[in-house]
C-alpha cells in the first residue's frame, strides 16, 4: 500500500512539469513582474538595426535588453557552439525560417505561442514555436535619378532587355542563398514554365550583371550611378534616404524569406523572454521596424514607408534545404559563368 | 645572452603553442569532423570534397598571382620609400613614416570602396576625369587581377615598410663606403652591396605579404567578385555563405592549403637566411648609416613621392571624407556640395554603442600590442640567437594562426574559447589578437636582432657587464627600431582588427571593425567613413607617440 502510495506520488511528481508546461506554452500574457526580476533579456539577431526597438522596450518595461548581431553565416555555427558547450547565453533567437527550423531540429527552440500574434496570417505560425514577422522581401530597385519612367520595368522578365546590359548589380546567384532561393522562387510562384524561367535566367545572365558578396552592397552601386538596377530590397529607400532609389512597381508579386522569432529552450530569463516576444510582435513594435527600418511587417495594416507598398502583394518563398540550395547555387553558377 | 635564450626555448614553445595550436587543433577537428561542429566521427569527406572541385585550379592559379603580386607592388615601393627615407636627404621626411603607414590604419572594406568609387569602369571618378580629357577608351579597370594586386600592395606596404625601414637605419656604413672607395656609384653600391644585404629583411617583408594577402578577404570580395575573379579567401566564403548551416570544418580543410603554403614560405625563409652572420650589419666598429646626398635629383625624387603618396593613400582618403558629409554616395558637383552636412558624424558620435567600441579598441590596441611586443622580444631573440630545431618549431608556431583565412580562424578561436571561461569577455579578444598576429612584432624584431653581432654583446660580457646589463645597455637600444614597428604593427592591426573579433565580440565587448561592419552590412557608408576616420585619427596618434617616443629612447642609446 504504502508502495503505491510512493508511485502515485512520483507519477505525480513527473507528470506536474508536463502537465503545467502544456498550458504554458499557450500561456496567458507574461507577467511583467516576474520579468522584471529576472532583470534582463539576451537576444540574438540575425537582423540588423534592431536599436530601435531594443530601446523601446526597455524604456517601456525597464528590463535590460541585450542585443548580439550574428550574420547569417555564422548564426548556426554559434548556437550551435555555445549550445554544445552548455553557453547558450540568448534568451530569444531571431533569424529567416530555414535557419530557425535547423536550430528546432537540434532541440534548441522552445514552445511558445504569443499573444501579440493573434491577427498574424495562418502561415506565420506552423509548430507553436517558430513565430514569422517579416518578409525579407526583394524588389528590382533603381536610381530613379538616372532611369526614366519609361523604361522601368514592370515585368522581372524585362530585366532581360538588351538595354540593361552591364547596368545591373546583384549578390552572387551562386551563393547567396536569399538570391538563390529568389530565383527558385520566381519559378515556383511567378514564371511557371521551366522553359520561359530558364529563358529569364539566360537573359540576365547576358546582360552580364555585376555580382556582390550580399544584399549589403547591393544599393551603393545604385545610388551612385556605377549602376542603374539591382535586384535588392526595398528597405534600402528608407535606410539610404534621401539617396535616389525606388523600387520597380511590377505585375508579378514580391516574394522573400520570412524572417521568425523563438525563444531558446533552456532560455535563460524565461519570463523576461516571453515579454520580448510579446513586444516583439506587437504593432508598437512593428511599427517602429516599418518606419525606421524600412521592413515589411506581418501585424496586420502595418506597413513601411515607402510608397505603393501597401498595395503590393508580398509572399513568403518556399523554406529550401541546404542542399536545394547548393544545388541550385551550382546551377545558377554555370549559367552565369561568362 | 645564447645559454639565456636556449634555456627559454621551451617554456616559449610552450606559450606560443598554446596560443597559436589551440584554434588551429579546433579548426583541424572540424575539418575531420562529421558533423557541423569541431567534434564529430571522423571523416575525409571534406577534404574530398574541398580538393575535388574542379574549379579549384583556377582559384589557386588566381591566388598565386594575388598574394606573389601584392607582395612585390608592397615589397617594391617599401624598398623605395625607406631608403630614401633613411638614406637620403630627401626633404619631407616626417611625412614619409606616417603616409606609408596610413593603409594600416584604414579598414581594408572602405580603403577598397573608394578605389572602386574612383577607378570603377562606370563612372569611377579618374575615369570620368580622363574621359573629360578625352580619352574616351581608356576607362581604367579596377575589377582586374591588376586592380586587387595594386589595392592589396597599397593595404599591405606598411608591413613591407616597418620590416623594411629599421633594416635600412641599421646599415654599417662601412660596406657601403668600401664599395665606393672601390670605384662604384651610387646605383652599383645600391644594387651590388646595399639591396643583398638587406635580404633577410625583404624576404621577411615578402613572406609576410603573401601571408597575409592570402588570408585578406577585403579586397578580393569588395575587388574581385564583381570581377568574376575567385581567390582562397572568396572560395572558402563562397563555401561557408552558400546555405544556412556553414560549414566551418570544409572551409578549414580548404584553409589547410593557406597553412601549408605558409609553413613552406617560413622554411624557405629560414634556408635563405640560414647564414644569419653574413647579414650582421652592426658589429664593434663605426655604426651610422651614411646620408647619400641627392644632390639635382633631391626635388624631383620627392616630387614622384608626393605623388605617389597623394594617388595612392591621400586621395582615397579624402574620399571617404567626403563620403563621410554626403548624404548618400553621390558623385561629386554642384548637388553634392550643397547637401554636405556632419550629419552622419553628429550620429556616430552620439551612438553609445560606437564610443564604447572606440574606447574597447583603444585598449586592445595600447595593450594587446605591449603584451604582444613583449612576448615578440623574447621569441625573437630565441629565434635568432638560437638556431636549433626548436627555434625553427617556435618560428613556424608564430604563423600558424595568422595564415589561416581570417573567416575561419575566428570560429577556430570561438571553438576553443568556448570551452574556457574567458568566452565573451574582452581577455578573449586580447589573447586572439595576439596569437593571430603575433608575427607583425615578430618580423621587425628578427630582422632587427639579425643585423645585431654578438661580438657586441661579448664585448660588454667581456668588459664585466651582466647579460642583463648587456641587454639593457647594448642591445634594447639597438633594436628600439625594430620594437617600434612592432608595436605600430600590432596597435593598428588591432585597433582595425575584424576577422576575430566579428566571432568573439558580445555585448559590451564591441569594438570598432565591428561596428563598421555593421554600418556596412546596412549599407550605411557615411556613417561607415565617419567612424573610419575615427580610427585613422586613433592610429595615427598611437603611431606617432609610438615614433615619438622611439626616437628619444634611440637618441639617448
Amino acid at each position: 500500500m504504502k508502495k503505491i502510495a510512493v508511485l502515485v506520488a512520483w507519477m505525480m511528481l513527473c507528470a506536474a512539469p508536463c502537465a503545467l508546461a502544456a498550458p504554458q506554452a499557450k500561456a496567458a500574457p507574461v507577467s511583467a513582474d516576474k520579468a522584471k526580476a529576472e532583470g534582463k533579456v539576451v537576444f540574438y539577431a540575425n537582423m540588423t538595426s534592431v536599436e530601435p526597438v531594443m530601446e523601446a522596450f526597455q524604456k517601456k518595461y525597464g528590463i535590460r535588453a541585450e542585443y548580439t548581431r550574428l550574420s547569417t553565416s555564422k548564426f548556426i555555427a554559434t548556437i550551435l557552439t555555445e549550445h554544445a558547450a552548455g553557453k547558450l547565453t540568448a534568451d530569444v533567437l531571431q533569424a529567416p525560417v530555414p535557419v530557425m527550423e535547423l536550430l528546432k531540429s537540434k532541440g534548441i527552440i522552445a514552445s511558445y505561442v504569443s499573444p501579440a500574434a493573434a491577427g498574424y496570417p495562418k502561415w506565420a505560425n506552423k509548430d507553436g514555436m517558430i513565430q514569422s514577422f517579416g518578409i525579407e522581401y526583394v524588389a528590382l530597385i533603381y536610381n530613379k535619378d538616372l532611369v526614366k519612367a519609361a523604361d522601368v520595368p514592370r515585368t522581372y522578365q524585362e530585366l532581360t532587355d538588351p538595354k540593361w546590359k552591364g547596368k545591373i548589380v546583384m549578390a552572387d546567384p551562386a551563393t547567396h542563398p536569399t538570391t538563390i532561393s529568389w530565383l527558385v522562387g520566381l519559378r515556383e510562384n511567378v514564371i511557371k514554365s521551366d522553359a520561359e524561367w530558364r529563358a529569364f535566367l539566360k537573359g540576365l545572365a547576358a546582360n552580364n550583371p555585376m555580382f556582390v558578396a550580399s544584399f549589403g552592397p547591393t544599393p551603393a552601386p545604385i545610388e551612385t550611378g556605377e549602376k542603374l538596377i539591382g535586384i535588392s530590397m526595398p528597405k534600402y529607400i528608407v535606410t539610404k534616404a534621401p539617396a535616389p532609389l525606388d523600387w520597380a512597381r511590377v505585375s508579378q508579386p514580391m516574394m522573400g524569406t520570412p524572417r521568425a522569432i523563438g525563444i531558446t529552450a533552456k532560455a535563460p530569463h524565461p519570463n523576461a523572454a516571453r515579454l520580448f516576444v510579446d513586444y516583439w510582435l506587437s504593432r508598437e513594435a512593428m511599427k517602429i521596424m516599418a518606419d525606421q527600418v524600412g521592413e515589411y511587417v506581418l501585424a496586420p495594416g502595418v506597413y513601411p514607408p515607402i510608397a505603393g507598398i501597401d498595395k503590393a502583394r508580398v509572399i513568403p518563398i518556399r523554406e529550401l534545404s541546404d542542399d536545394e540550395i547548393k544545388k541550385w547555387g551550382a546551377e545558377f553558377k554555370k549559367i552565369f559563368a561568362k | 645572452m645564447q645559454k639565456t635564450s636556449a634555456a627559454l626555448t621551451p617554456g616559449l614553445i610552450a606559450i606560443v603553442g598554446f596560443l597559436t595550436l589551440c584554434p588551429v587543433v579546433m579548426l583541424i577537428l572540424g575539418s575531420f569532423s562529421g558533423e557541423l561542429g569541431a567534434f564529430g566521427a571522423f571523416t575525409l569527406d571534406k577534404y574530398v570534397a574541398a580538393y575535388t572541385d574542379p574549379a579549384f585550379a583556377e582559384i589557386l592559379v588566381s591566388t598565386v598571382i594575388f598574394t606573389l603580386g601584392s607582395a612585390l607592388v608592397a615589397t617594391g615601393l617599401a624598398l623605395f620609400l625607406a631608403y630614401l627615407n633613411t638614406r637620403t636627404n630627401i626633404p619631407g621626411k616626417f611625412m614619409f613614416g606616417v603616409i606609408s603607414l596610413i593603409p594600416m590604419m584604414v579598414p581594408h572594406i572602405l580603403f577598397a570602396v573608394s578605389w572602386v568609387l574612383l577607378l570603377n569602369p562606370s563612372n569611377g571618378m579618374i575615369n570620368l576625369f580622363l574621359r573629360q580629357l578625352g580619352l574616351e577608351g581608356a576607362a581604367l579597370n579596377i575589377y582586374s587581377l591588376t586592380g586587387m594586386i595594386l589595392v592589396e600592395g597599397l593595404l599591405d606596404l606598411p608591413i613591407a615598410y616597418l620590416v623594411i625601414a629599421p633594416a635600412m637605419s641599421a646599415f654599417d656604413v662601412a660596406l657601403e663606403e668600401s664599395s665606393r672607395v672601390c670605384g662604384a656609384s651610387n646605383a652599383r653600391t645600391l644594387f651590388r652591396v646595399t639591396l643583398p644585404v638587406l635580404r633577410p629583411a625583404i624576404l621577411a617583408a615578402l613572406t609576410l605579404v603573401i601571408v597575409r594577402s592570402l588570408a585578406s578577404f577585403a579586397v578580393p570580395s569588395v575587388i574581385g567578385m564583381p570581377g568574376r575573379i575567385y581567390v582562397l579567401a572568396t572560395h572558402i566564403y563562397s563555401i561557408v555563405a552558400t546555405g544556412y548551416a556553414a560549414d566551418y570544418g570544409m572551409a578549414a580543410a580548404v584553409g589547410m592549403s593557406a597553412l601549408a603554403a605558409s609553413i613552406t614560405l617560413i622554411v624557405l625563409y629560414r634556408r635563405l637566411t640560414r647564414e644569419g652572420e653574413k647579414y650582421v650589419t652592426i658589429s664593434s666598429r663605426g655604426y651610422r648609416p651614411s646620408v647619400i646626398d641627392l644632390k639635382g635629383a633631391r626635388y624631383p625624387l620627392f616630387a614622384v613621392v608626393a605623388l605617389i603618396s597623394f594617388v595612392l593613400i591621400v586621395l582615397p582618403i579624402l574620399v571617404l571624407f567626403y563620403t563621410s558629409l554626403v548624404p548618400y554616395v553621390m558623385t561629386p558637383g554642384a548637388k553634392a556640395f550643397a547637401a554636405m552636412s556632419w550629419r552622419h558624424w553628429v550620429t556616430v558620435l552620439k551612438d553609445p554603442v560606437s564610443l564604447l567600441a572606440l574606447k574597447n579598441s583603444l585598449f586592445l590596441g595600447v595593450g594587446g600590442a605591449t603584451l604582444g611586443i613583449l612576448l615578440s622580444f623574447f621569441v625573437a631573440c630565441v629565434i635568432v640567437k638560437v638556431r636549433t630545431k626548436a627555434s625553427g618549431l617556435l618560428e613556424s608556431l608564430s604563423f600558424l594562426s595568422f595564415s589561416f583565412p581570417g573567416i575561419v580562424v575566428g570560429i577556430g578561436f570561438m571553438w576553443f574559447f568556448v570551452q574556457t571561461p574567458l568566452y565573451s569577455t574582452i581577455w578573449a579578444l586580447l589573447i586572439g589578437y595576439i596569437a593571430t598576429y603575433l608575427p607583425y612584432g615578430l618580423r621587425p624584431l628578427t630582422s632587427a636582432f639579425v643585423q645585431i653581432h654578438s661580438h657586441l654583446e661579448e664585448s660588454s660580457r667581456v668588459c664585466g657587464g651582466g647579460p642583463l646589463y648587456t641587454m639593457r645597455r647594448i642591445v634594447l637600444p639597438l633594436l628600439v627600431p625594430g620594437i617600434a614597428s612592432g608595436w605600430i604593427l600590432m596597435a593598428t592591426m588591432f585597433v582595425r582588427e575584424l576577422s576575430l573579433s566579428v566571432v568573439l565580440s558580445r555585448p559590451g565587448t564591441e569594438v570598432l571593425a565591428v561596428q563598421i561592419l555593421r554600418f556596412a552590412e546596412d549599407g550605411l557608408w557615411g556613417r561607415l567613413s565617419a567612424l573610419g576616420i575615427l580610427m585613422i585619427f586613433i592610429s595615427t596618434a598611437l603611431v606617432v607617440i609610438a615614433d615619438g617616443i622611439a626616437k628619444r629612447l634611440s637618441r639617448r642609446g
